[in-house]
């Protein structure tokens, strides 16, 4: 028998913290547990279901945003670290009705499969470009190592991200999603 | 019963109407309908839907602390009290049959009598929190018995005799540690070995294997006022998920409706394990009365859902001079962890595999799948066969060695053509579609293999290089394990757009897009009218299970039915409308015209119209079962499956012999896998299987320790490839294509992982020189190897 739970705080014991943040461009102010995950806040309380739950301990890259310019595992981020910081998720990288580069070579390449890791490299994907507008294979590999694709789509990414940098250079960003599906 | 169902004369009719003809959407590079909703993100997966239940409640499943152990008592009086839990349940609150066994029932929900993995549930406790549910976890106090663990099949089992050992039992009830044992039995195996010029023996040994599926399992189970429950559920199997619901509750099955959103990959792991969240979450809901989520943490679904069988085989082959194969002996034993699973049909499609795709007149093959207390061994890809192609491959390289011969000359000295008897007695002819040849040629002639292989075998220094090939047959769906049966619904809208509505799930691989393709090609109507119902216990036909590489062969042949007779139907009635021959009627929506004179035309929304007005059915039900497969329990003689899938890999690999590390360069993947149908899924099937079997040879294995507890029960420790592991994978296509089959096509999902391990082993024997045995082939084992080699 373990007398682990008794003897501590419970969860039940925590009292509100309020934040407040920017995500995707809009200001946003959400009552959170000083213990919950940056991932259950945005998924739960602000309905951004693209950023998905893998693993729960920034090993398999599905729940990665960029936050204040960086790439972070929302898993391990507590959503009080939010406090003040702007946050970009999948959901904000293309205007409603348009796809970015990135989708846009995603979808050229066939490189879907289950889909449920997409967003992360995505993400992960946005990062890179923003950083390094034309990378080498090599340094595509080394920016989505922390992203698990277990359908295995890895050799699509490659050649997506290529294409998506190639179209923003020539100042193709944006693209109607009915441009996709003919 | 004797006359021949229409079904199977409409497949075949189809498949001689467009065998010539150049296809419009099959076998091209389409964008499935999915495509959108998967890029921005807003695909609902089942955990999603959590944010639609504003008074959801969390299951958290409280697990044993022993692999093995009787449970005398069990208290829950405390987690009952504490603040926030709303019900805890344990075994004796179920109110229909504690079982969620997949094939045979051997398996409780919640354990009551005795713990049998570490994996195994004790009780589940349902609270607002999920944070709150898990501490009250800790407070139910159960008090074991321990049991002596058993780890090692070899245990349980001998290797050479297969008797069984006294050892304290997993399943005391069943009276035997033993769940199958498969046999082929053909010509004098003794006879055969005694006049055999030359003999190779060895034994093999495969680990468990993790599928890894990014996305956990989870189900959100809702009360419905009419005393039913409605499952959100990631399965691939949805109306075997009802049954398991319907046992559990004590419901009958139209009182439970399962219905699967998005699914974030299966692999075969997605088959059983659903039914056991599915059964947790909605035990929780109806006793609570309340929607509830039960959705697993990383390292629950790698302690608690099946993997792929271990392996442990004896093999010896025995052929002539000139390299004919003569007999082949095995002894296979398959370690199934704790429970069944699928183990009786894994270890079946194993012996069925068992010596690969080669002419073999004698053979002995014993195939036994024992219970340990490991992580319970179920369905993965490839199904039992990587494991027999990663021993035989072995061996026939081996074999190559001792007869001088070139590895790729062995093997086509004895593969199956066309005419040739598989080792169970099935003669194969032009209509399954044979072109394992074709695929070894253009896999051979793609990788340079003859140049390659005598260079490689000249090169010293730190960094070694091999080439390796294996070759493999995959029994297309499911042969004697059950019905092989599917179903599709077409329904023409008013509109003129199309949906399809199926039982067969898609959770990455692509096939239900590949029925849409069928239907789009025989109805004349592109893809992108199409779109793909999610399945539906309340409103999509049982189609069987998405297993088995089936859903492209068995649905496909349905839609076939169903879409040709929808076609003859809107023939008529563009006749009418055109005033020429029904057989003149070409549809290209959005037009439709005749074939003779093309200016008589009319739109396909106005067919489509005057049909609704007509009152021609627009709907059309499509059914097909496979021929029945035969199999005989005691030689392994008979059909076993309906047709074949073949395939030769070609790998390419460094090897440091300083580190051990090896580094695959190149994987040269040749697949006859009869009509392609889905280009794209294809294509990334061929991908996809190649780098999860990559972690398979080089870096997947789930340890236990001795006490059967995971070691690696996460990605940080259980390794899968990464883009940095992944190596240039260069897909070469053969079409034999099989004339029963939904415009020739054959099966895919699984062949697209069976043989790369093999290939990759054998690269890896060939640069080092030395005899792999065993996978993972990871860094420690390669220096063990080499630091073997040098002794002797």
């Amino acid at each position: 028998m373990s007398e682990v739970g008794a003897s501590r705080a419970s969860w039940n014991t925590y009292r509100d913290v309020e934040v407040s943040f920017k995500v995707n461009g809009k200001e946003v102010r959400v009552r959170v547990k000083p213990y919950e995950r940056l991932l259950d806040v945005l998924r739960n309380k602000l309905g951004l279901l693209s950023v998905k739950e893998g693993c729960g301990r920034g090993e398999c890259g599905s729940c990665v945003v960029i936050m204040n310019g960086k790439l972070i595992p929302t898993c391990l981020t507590l959503a009080v670290r939010a406090e003040g910081s702007e946050i970009l998720t999948l959901e904000g990288i293309a205007p409603e009705g348009k796809l970015h580069a990135i989708q846009k070579a995603l979808l050229d390449t066939y490189s879907m499969q289950c889909g449920f890791c997409f967003p992360g490299v995505i993400m992960a994907s946005k990062y890179l470009l923003d950083k390094n507008p034309d990378p080498t294979e090599d340094e595509i590999r080394d920016a989505l190592d922390g992203n698990i694709c277990r359908c295995g789509s890895y050799l699509r990414f490659i050649k997506a991200v290529k294409l998506a940098s190639k179209y923003i250079k020539e100042g193709k960003v944006f693209f109607d999603e009915s441009e996709v599906l003919r | 019963m004797s006359t021949i169902p229409e079904y199977y004369k409409i497949v075949e009719e189809v498949f001689e109407k467009y065998k010539d003809k150049e296809f419009l959407f099959v076998g091209r590079h389409t964008q499935r309908w999915d495509s959108i909703e998967k890029i921005k993100g807003r695909a609902l997966f089942t955990a999603d839907f959590t944010r639609l239940y504003s008074n959801l409640v969390y299951v958290h499943s409280v697990r044993t602390k022993y692999a093995h152990a009787r449970i005398k008592s069990i208290d829950v009086s405390e987690a009952s009290k504490y603040p926030g839990v709303l019900r805890v349940i344990t075994a004796k609150d179920i109110p229909g049959i504690n079982d969620v066994g997949y094939v045979i029932p051997d398996q409780p929900l919640i354990a009551d009598r005795k713990v049998r993995y570490i994996g195994d549930i004790v009780a589940l406790v349902v609270a607002e929190n999920p944070l709150v549910a898990r501490e009250a976890g800790e407070l139910i106090s159960v008090e074991y018995e321990p049991l002596p663990v058993i780890t090692n099949p070899l245990d349980v089992v001998d290797l050479m005799t297969l008797k069984e050992k006294p050892h304290t039992l997993v399943h005391d009830e069943r009276g035997s540690d033993i769940l199958v044992h498969y046999k082929i039995r053909r010509g004098d195996i003794e006879k055969a070995m005694r006049e055999a010029d030359v003999k190779v023996e060895g034994v093999y040994k495969t680990p468990f294997q993790e599928h890894a599926y990014m996305e956990p399992e989870a189900s959100i189970a809702i009360p419905e006022p009419d005393g039913s429950v409605t499952v959100i559920a990631s399965t691939q199997c949805p109306f075997d998920v009802r049954k398991a619901v319907a046992k559990v509750l004590g419901l009958t099955l139209n009182k439970v409706r399962i219905v699967v959103p998005a699914v974030g990959g299966g692999f075969g792991g997605k088959e059983d394990v659903a039914n056991e969240v599915a059964a947790k979450a909605a035990l929780a809901a109806v006793l609570t009365g309340r929607p509830a989520l039960a959705v697993h943490t990383r390292e629950e679904s790698i302690i608690g859902h099946s993997k792929r069988h271990p392996m442990i085989a004896w093999y010896r082959h025995a052929a002539k001079k000139d390299g004919t194969l003569v007999a082949v002996e095995a002894n296979v034993v398959m370690d199934g962890g704790a429970y069944a699973s699928l183990g009786p049909f894994v270890p079946w499609r194993a012996t069925v595999h068992a010596t690969g795709p080669y002419k073999v007149q004698s053979a002995r093959v014993d195939v036994v799948r024992v219970y340990t207390n490991n992580v319970y061994a179920g369905a993965f890809r490839g199904f039992g066969n990587p494991q027999v192609i990663f021993a035989v491959e072995r061996q026939m390289d081996l074999l190559a060695e001792e007869l001088g011969m070139d590895p790729v000359e062995l093997r086509l000295k004895n593969i199956l053509r066309v005419g040739d008897e598989t080792v169970h007695g099935q003669k194969l002819t032009e209509e399954h579609g044979v072109g394992l040849e074709e695929a070894v040629m253009k896999a051979v002639e793609a990788s340079n293999w003859f140049e390659l292989r005598r260079r490689y075998s000249e090169i010293t220094g730190p960094v070694r290089k091999g080439i390796g090939i294996a070759l493999f047959y995959h029994g297309n769906s499911i042969g004697v394990e059950g019905a092989d049966y599917s179903s599709v619904t077409l329904i023409i809208n008013r509109d003129g757009s199309v949906s399809i509505r199926t039982g067969l799930t898609e959770f990455g691989q692509g096939s239900t897009w590949g029925l849409a393709l069928i239907a789009a090609e025989i109805l004349g109507v592109p893809p992108s009218y199409f779109k793909i119902e999610n399945p539906d216990t309340s409103a999509t036909p049982d189609a069987g299970p998405t297993v088995a590489s089936r859903a492209t062969v068995m649905g496909g042949a349905a839609t076939v039915v169903a879409a040709y007779k929808l076609r003859k139907r809107l023939n008529e009635v563009a006749s009418h409308i055109l005033g020429c021959d029904p057989d003149d009627v070409v549809i290209r929506a959005p037009d439709v015209y005749c074939s003779s004179d093309p200016s008589r035309r009319t739109r396909w929304a106005d067919v489509v119209e005057q049909s609704f007005w007509l009152g021609v059915p627009l709907q059309e039900f499509g059914y097909y079962r496979a021929p029945r497969a035969l199999w005989d329990e005691e030689t392994g003689q008979g059909a076993p499956y309906i047709t074949y899938t073949f395939g030769a890999i070609v790998a390419d690999v460094d090897v440091d012999i300083e580190t051990g590390l090896v580094k695959v360069n190149k994987i040269f993947t040749a697949y006859d896998i009869g009509k392609v149908i889905n280009r794209m899924g294809a294509e990334l099937n061929a991908e996809g299987g190649a780098i999860q079997a990559l972690g398979y040879a080089l870096m997947e294995e789930i340890i236990h320790d001795k006490e059967g507890r995971v070691s690696n029960p996460n990605l940080s420790t259980y390794y899968v490839p990464t883009i940095k592991d992944v190596p240039e994978i260069i897909p070469l296509w053969v079409e034999a294509k099989y004339r029963k089959g939904p415009l020739g096509a054959k099966g895919f999902g699984e062949p697209s992982f069976n043989a790369v391990a093999a290939a990759i082993a054998n690269a890896v024997a060939h640069a080092i020189r030395a005899n792999v045995t065993e996978l993972p082939i990871t860094p420690e084992r390669v220096y063990m190897l080499l630091k073997n080699k040098q002794k002797t």
